[in-house]
């Protein structure tokens, strides 16, 4: 099962990805290993490769460089946090199945959040150039997208038709943004215990 | 009874549920505000601390006008970093004669709790009345207005100085007398200058 | 749980009723309101330019930022959110209680007195009479005048209550009440003060007890209006689109006290780091966190009561805004805890991470669920449909992409001004000049502008909408139903 090809489709010809994917039985531990892991892995690989070579760029005049043992510890962190919050948000889905009459099957939530990623992933190629402000530029355009798909794959892929469909998919913006939230938080409060630039706290 | 069955009791009767929620939602203020709010030590003016003089004072009343404190903190917080940016942390007993407190909860442009004596009266004159000037990439807006306008009209200054003397601030009643002539001549930018140089200074005597 | 008693489940009915209620006063509040939306937020906009173009006030000092800002705060807060908040109570009080309004007269005195209250109160604000405390601006004349009208609104509420004929009241109307009796309470002790003349007051407290006392107002103003007077319309409102009763009726009772109980204190996470007593800081972080619980209980009400109703989506389209309010609520609702823990707070306190948290609450959560309630009540007040469903589904898109884009920008810009705000360099001085940062965030608020504008456009097409659905017509007149079989909520 060509998982890689069912994400560049998903981009192309979306409807067409999503009843495909519909119909397939995905086995968790394979989309989890060949789909997963390698979207969770992108952005921190781009992430260190920008950090180390420009230097994280907050806006002001000079970038920050973070000593290479200590970038590497966040880089890896990062790729933990996206493994985490894509497995996680699967998760999240499968127990919100029942109550909106989905598809119950882990491997199909573990594949629909893989292509509802893919467009962020892909955005996150800008981590090459790690200035905050064009990241979040392009990240912009690319949350919209992903957003679109899962609005619009949702109700396809765990066949729960329109209406309830946008409500779980409303169900888990919210379970995302908190996520989101958390990160921010977490990143802050570890930065503002001494992992980070020294910052005078 | 089960809760359910006696929360009927309370849904079933408005004054019992007007009373529930008067109640229920005083605990917080009853602990926490009250007893703050008695603690005259959070209120007792520090040593060297004085009441802002005629200047002063309507120099704030004028950042209070101005929104000034909507972008302008005046709390510098016990962190090393602020205390290297902008001096000694903010302490209850210099704020004692502020009414209302000034400390802000936004921070567009920098704290000015420490900014006395940091600049010349003439930079904040220029800054104030056109901040670009002075500062190219500045985001501040301007305030030509305030070096148009005399700082006291009539008897406002001794208004606003007796108003104070009656919840406790110190003025003699020739301060009050004088005020009037203590304002002579000057524009609201002067006095608003005053209230900016006196920031941070009034209490332990020292710029940081 | 989907057969939890409902609280309008109720005694056998006296006698036979032919008043009808009173719903022009509340289509007239509807209509203030969004007229306020509309001024409240194109002030947003504009002071969002002047942040980016600050010449924008051209020197003039009415359309100067620190003045414009404080009307931009009252006139949503207490011109789009009091008024809504208003229409909606009366509206909902005379259905749950089965009874028209009490003392209509005075109701229509609260919506003209305090629609003139808001408005001589923003010119107030616009020509520099401020009291200089955040979201409680107004001199004393308007503090009087606020209190007034509250105790008349309260009169109108709680005697339509006291008047019922339904014995159980309804949740929503805990909700409204505890609105009506907090604010009292807060803006009352807040507002206390010296006059000097009519346009300037001094506090009757000062320093870091005024601190105190401030913020106790300011956290409990957004708790029991923005959150709390906004969850008496959540459920009065979702339970009527969803045409069931709300999912967990035990849930809405725990929610409601532990609520009541526990943002009372939570006031002192605004003041961490500051010169007030450290168990108070600390008292106030530990309750905002246990703050949590209450208020995502509720959440889960909502979300479970709409869930069981999804097939009200296909046919009404207020109902996307309440699901999608619902998932601000949360985020807001959570991110405020997070942000009132120390350590945290010590970065995101003084940033516009605050400013983003606020609007986050205040667009994602306050305004979808007005807009999703207008968009369903109106209709039921001129008895037609909605002019346009295909503009409230485009309002729909422009509010969610408001709101995020507003959210994202400034997480982005509040992060980077805390961090780099308290970055040290090798020999522990500040490794960033304040003007360097302030300069960086030119792109942060320009893409704000954009946030706000979209947000705007929005809230235009609601009110062109309504407007289209309320031209050249009446309000109808409703009965209270002649049996109590129909009474849900």
């Amino acid at each position: 099962m060509p998982y890689s090809s069912s994400l560049i489709r998903a981009i192309r010809s979306p409807t067409d990805a999503f009843e495909t994917l519909a119909r397939t039985d995905p086995d968790p531990l394979a989309v989890f290993f060949r789909q997963i892991v390698w979207l969770a892995l992108l952005p921190p690989v781009f992430a260190f490769i920008g950090a180390s070579t420009f230097g994280w760029r907050l806006g002001a005049a000079q970038p920050l460089y973070l000593p290479s043992d200590a970038l590497t510890l966040v880089s890896i962190g990062y790729f933990f946090t996206l493994l985490f919050g894509l497995v996680s948000t699967a998760f999240v889905g499968r127990w919100m199945a029942p109550t909106y009459g989905a598809d119950g099957r882990f491997g199909i939530h573990l594949a629909l959040v893989g292509i509802v990623a893919a467009p962020m992933v892909a955005g996150s190629a800008f981590h090459l150039f790690p200035h905050v402000f064009i990241n979040l530029l392009a990240l912009i355009p690319a949350l919209i997208w992903s957003m679109y798909l899962l609005y619009k794959g949702l109700p396809i892929v765990l066949g729960t038709g329109p209406e309830r469909g946008m409500l779980m998919a409303s169900a888990l913006i919210a379970y995302l943004l908190v996520g989101a939230v958390t990160v921010l938080g977490l990143t802050v409060a570890l930065w503002a215990s001494g992992i980070g630039p020294s910052i005078g706290v | 009874m089960n809760a359910v069955g006696l929360h009927r009791k309370l849904e079933e009767n408005a004054g019992l549920l007007i009373f529930g929620i008067l109640f229920v939602s005083a605990i917080g203020g009853l602990v926490q505000v009250l007893p703050s709010v008695m603690q005259e030590s959070l209120v007792a003016p520090e040593a060297g601390a004085r009441p802002y003089g005629p200047a002063e004072l309507a120099g704030r009343d004028i950042y209070i006008r101005e929104g000034c404190g909507t972008c302008h903190s005046q709390q510098v917080r016990p962190l090393l970093a602020e205390i290297k940016r902008y001096g000694p942390y903010s302490r209850a007993g210099e704020s004692a004669y502020d009414r209302p407190f000034l400390w802000g909860s936004k921070r567009t442009g920098p704290d000015l709790h420490r900014v006395g004596g940091r600049y010349t009266d003439l930079w904040h004159r220029l800054h104030l009345l056109d901040p670009r000037s002075v500062v190219p990439n500045s985001i501040m807006p301007a305030y030509p207005w305030l070096g148009e306008r005399p700082a006291n009209v009539g008897d406002t200054i001794q208004r606003k100085m007796r108003a104070l003397r009656m919840v406790g601030h110190p003025y003699t009643e020739a301060q009050i007398e004088g005020a009037p002539q203590a304002l002579e001549g000057m524009m609201e930018v002067d006095a608003l200058v005053a209230y900016l140089q006196g920031l941070g200074v009034s209490s332990d005597g020292a710029a940081p | 749980m989907a057969n939890a008693p409902d609280a309008a489940a109720a005694e056998p009915i006296r006698g036979p009723i032919r008043e009808t209620y009173r719903d022009r006063v509340v289509t007239a509040l509807v209509a203030f309101s969004i007229i306020w939306s509309l001024l409240g937020m194109a002030a947003g906009v504009y002071i969002a330019a002047e942040l980016v173009w600050p010449s924008l006030d051209f020197g003039w000092e009415w359309l100067s930022f620190g003045r414009l800002r404080s009307l931009h705060t009252n006139a949503v807060i207490f011109g789009f959110g009091v008024s809504a908040l208003m229409g909606t109570a009366f509206y909902s009080v005379q259905r749950t209680c089965h009874v028209p309004l009490f003392a209509p007269g005075l109701a229509w005195f609260c919506c003209f007195a305090w629609q003139i209250g808001v408005l001589c109160g923003g010119i107030s604000l616009l020509a520099g009479w401020s009291g200089g405390k955040e979201y409680a601006e107004l001199e004393w004349p308007f503090d009087i005048a606020i209190a007034v009208v509250w105790v008349c609104f309260a009169v109108v509420f709680f005697g339509t209550i006291a008047k019922r004929r339904i014995k159980p009241i309804y949740v929503s109307n805990w909700f409204y009440g505890a609105l009506i009796i907090v604010i009292a309470m807060l803006h009352i002790v807040n507002s206390l003060a010296i006059p000097v003349s009519i346009s300037k007051s001094y506090s009757l407290f000062a320093g870091a007890q005024d601190a105190i006392v401030q913020w106790w107002y300011g956290h409990n103003a957004v708790g029991f209006l923005l959150t709390g007077g906004f969850l008496g319309m959540l459920y009065y409102f979702l339970p009527k689109h969803a045409g069931r009763p709300i999912w967990s009726y035990r849930l809405s009772i725990i929610a409601f006290w532990a609520f009541t109980y526990s943002y009372i204190w939570a006031g002192p996470h605004h003041l961490h780091y500051s010169a007030i007593p450290e168990w108070v800081q600390s008292l106030g972080m530990v309750m905002s966190l246990i703050l949590l619980a209450p208020s995502w209980a509720t959440m889960v009400n909502g979300i479970m009561t709409v869930a069981g109703a999804w097939q009200k989506l296909r046919v009404d389209p207020a109902l996307k805004f309440i699901v999608l309010s619902l998932a601000f609520y949360g985020l807001a609702t959570f991110e405020g805890p997070m942000m009132a823990i120390k350590s945290v707070n010590v970065v995101s306190h003084f940033t516009d991470w605050t400013v983003g948290h606020v609007h986050s609450g205040a667009l994602g959560w306050n305004a979808m669920i007005t807009f999703g309630t207008f968009y369903f009540l109106v209709p039921r007040l001129m008895g037609t449909a909605l002019y346009s469903v295909r503009l409230a589904n485009i309002h729909f898109w422009l509010a969610l992409a408001g709101t995020m884009l507003y959210v994202l920008a400034m997480w982005g810009a509040g992060v980077s001004q805390g961090l780099l705000w308290l970055s040290l360099d090798e020999i522990g001085e500040p490794s960033f000049s304040f003007k360097d940062i302030m300069a960086s965030m030119a792109p942060y608020y320009a893409l704000r502008l954009v946030a706000g504008i979209v947000f705007l456009a929005g809230a235009g097409l609601l009110a062109y909408n309504l407007f289209m659905t309320m031209r050249g017509r009446r309000t109808v007149s409703a009965s209270p139903p002649a049996s109590d079989s129909e009474s849900q909520p």
